[in-house]
């Protein structure tokens, strides 16, 4: 038995468990920065469309899913070996499921990254490509108060996110209108591409969304706050 | 949903809609539905000058596997021995408040504690058959207890509820002593059951068990259920979190007086919520192993 982990005295056991738990923690917030890095060349990709920008995108996406496999892959060994409860376990499973969020907005982020390379015909229509420069801006917005919350704990902020009103509605909404307004002979092909965009950043914030419910139950252990995330 | 259930004329619901439906609010404890059988009210348990148990407060009820958990000493065998007194055997103990079986006081003067324990059998932590016969084993505490009826039915059907009649029917007059460890506390499972009791107290019934054996009481435990009561105390917490359906969480608190330690009950709710989202943060600690 450890020096610290005799009955009679109280104090913390099991060190290196709470050791493995906080490295599961940081670990996922890492594998968010990388995202969000991601994500930054993403708007840098539509605003300029520069491949060679949208070449490293694509490059550390597949860093972004190597930490997921990994990550997923110390989380089982986690819960074989140390059979966690409690909040403990809500934040082992908590962070397989955060970690699946991630590498997802990850891919809709290269989604958006391939549509941009196009981007003659990306920018040719003015108020679409507007548009998706907006949703672009507040997708990432909310994707850095996700991750603000998950660094700092933040309830609050969580609970915004989990059932906050969803800004990027109205900008897709929007988007949709003006691409059925579009005409010429490359109008379908352009509403296309900028409606693949378009759904890319409205997913990429509901993601958002989901990650705060994600934090939220993962915080209060409220079996509603598992409800709420089911009907995002 | 099956396609039988819905008819084509119905309009379509989003399935989401019917999740969040179906999913009661469980604010606070569970509703306590089953009867209560043991009421504990401002228990405090005293060897000599110590107390071993300070204001414990709980119901055990029916039909429902109840665990107690906590570090040694917290006072959750000495909690269980009330319930049959069987700390009327130890010279010095004192019980203070009440446990009430089924409304009555178990330590009221009219009382006769023999008579308790035909209705509380007792499990303990090391098998402890008697030396004699597997037959005679489960025959004795009904012959003692005048229980009229075919004996070797009794013994048959005991043996049976305990999961233990096709491993032993063709060696009955063999001595117990010569059964595994986990067939020899089956067998002290049946010898339990043979008097008929409505609670089956266990202490510790697993701890001298291998994994397999210890898999094989705790299934007999979800059968037994439904005809008795039972409380177990353990050590093994994800034993508590398999087999119970509600789970009290006893802890010591260090007398600042004497260098002495008393048990106090920290948490008692629905197991499921013990172990997914304790309310009490010493609950939490020990759950999760934090602290011991």
């Amino acid at each position: 038995m450890s020096p610290a982990g005799s009955a009679d005295r109280p104090g913390p056991v099991r060190l290196g468990y709470g050791a493995e738990l906080e490295q599961l923690r940081l670990q996922t917030e890492v594998m968010g920065l990388r995202v969000d890095q991601n994500l930054e060349r993403m708007r840098q990709v539509l605003v300029t469309g520069d491949p060679r920008l949208a070449a490293t995108a694509l490059a550390a996406d597949d860093e972004i899913d190597a930490m997921n496999v990994s990550l997923t892959e110390r989380c089982y060994e986690v819960l074989a070996r140390e059979n966690p409860v409690a909040s403990d376990l809500r934040l082992v499973v908590s962070v397989v499921r955060v970690i699946s969020e991630l590498e997802r907005v990850g891919d809709l982020c290269l989604r958006v990254v391939k549509v941009a390379v196009d981007h003659e015909r990306l920018t040719a229509q003015a108020r679409p490509f507007d548009i998706l420069c907006v949703m672009a801006d507040e997708s990432i917005d909310l994707f850095r108060a996700a991750l603000r919350a998950w660094a700092t704990d933040d309830l609050d902020l969580a609970t915004e996110l989990a059932i906050g009103p969803r800004s990027l509605d109205l900008a897709y909404a929007q988007l949709v209108d003006a691409l059925v307004r579009l005409d010429g002979p490359d109008a379908a092909a352009a509403a296309m591409q900028a409606l693949v965009a378009g759904q890319a950043l409205e997913r990429i914030a509901d993601h958002a969304a989901i990650l705060g419910t994600r934090l939220r139950y993962l915080i209060t252990g409220d079996p509603n706050h598992l409800a709420t995330e089911v009907r995002r | 949903m099956t396609p039988d259930q819905t008819t084509a004329a119905e309009p379509v619901v989003e399935p989401v809609v019917t999740i969040a439906a179906d999913r009661a609010p469980e604010p606070g404890p569970a509703p306590e539905t089953a009867p209560v059988v043991f009421d504990v009210r401002d228990l405090n348990v005293y060897y000599g000058a110590f107390r071993a148990i300070r204001d414990a407060n709980l119901h055990i009820h029916r039909n429902e596997v109840t665990a107690f958990i906590g570090p040694s000493g917290c006072g959750k065998s000495t909690m269980l021995r009330c319930f049959d007194r069987m700390n009327d055997l130890i010279e010095g103990a004192r019980v203070e408040g009440s446990v009430k079986y089924h409304g009555v006081d178990l330590y009221g003067d009219k009382i006769d504690p023999v008579e308790v324990r035909k209705r509380i059998g007792m499990v303990f932590q090391k098998p402890n058959p008697f030396p004699k016969s597997i037959y005679d084993n489960i025959a004795f505490g009904p012959k003692l207890a005048g229980i009229k009826g075919d004996m070797h039915e009794i013994v048959e059907r005991a043996l049976r509820q305990a999961a233990l009649w096709d491993e032993v029917k063709d060696r009955l007059k063999k001595s117990a002593i010569g059964l595994s460890g986990g067939q020899q506390q089956r067998l002290c499972i049946a010898r339990a059951i043979a008097v008929a009791p409505e609670v089956i107290l266990m202490d510790e019934p697993c701890s001298a068990l291998d994994p397999i054996a210890t898999a094989r009481i705790e299934d007999l435990m979800q059968e037994l259920k439904s005809q008795y009561t039972i409380v177990i105390v353990t050590h093994n917490m994800q034993q508590a979190a398999r087999v119970s359906d509600r789970t009290a969480f006893f802890t010591t608190e260090v007398n600042e007086t004497s260098d002495t330690r008393t048990g106090v009950l920290v948490e008692y709710d629905v197991t499921d919520k013990m172990f997914s989202n304790p309310t009490d943060e010493r609950t939490e600690n020990y759950v999760t192993g934090r602290f011991g």
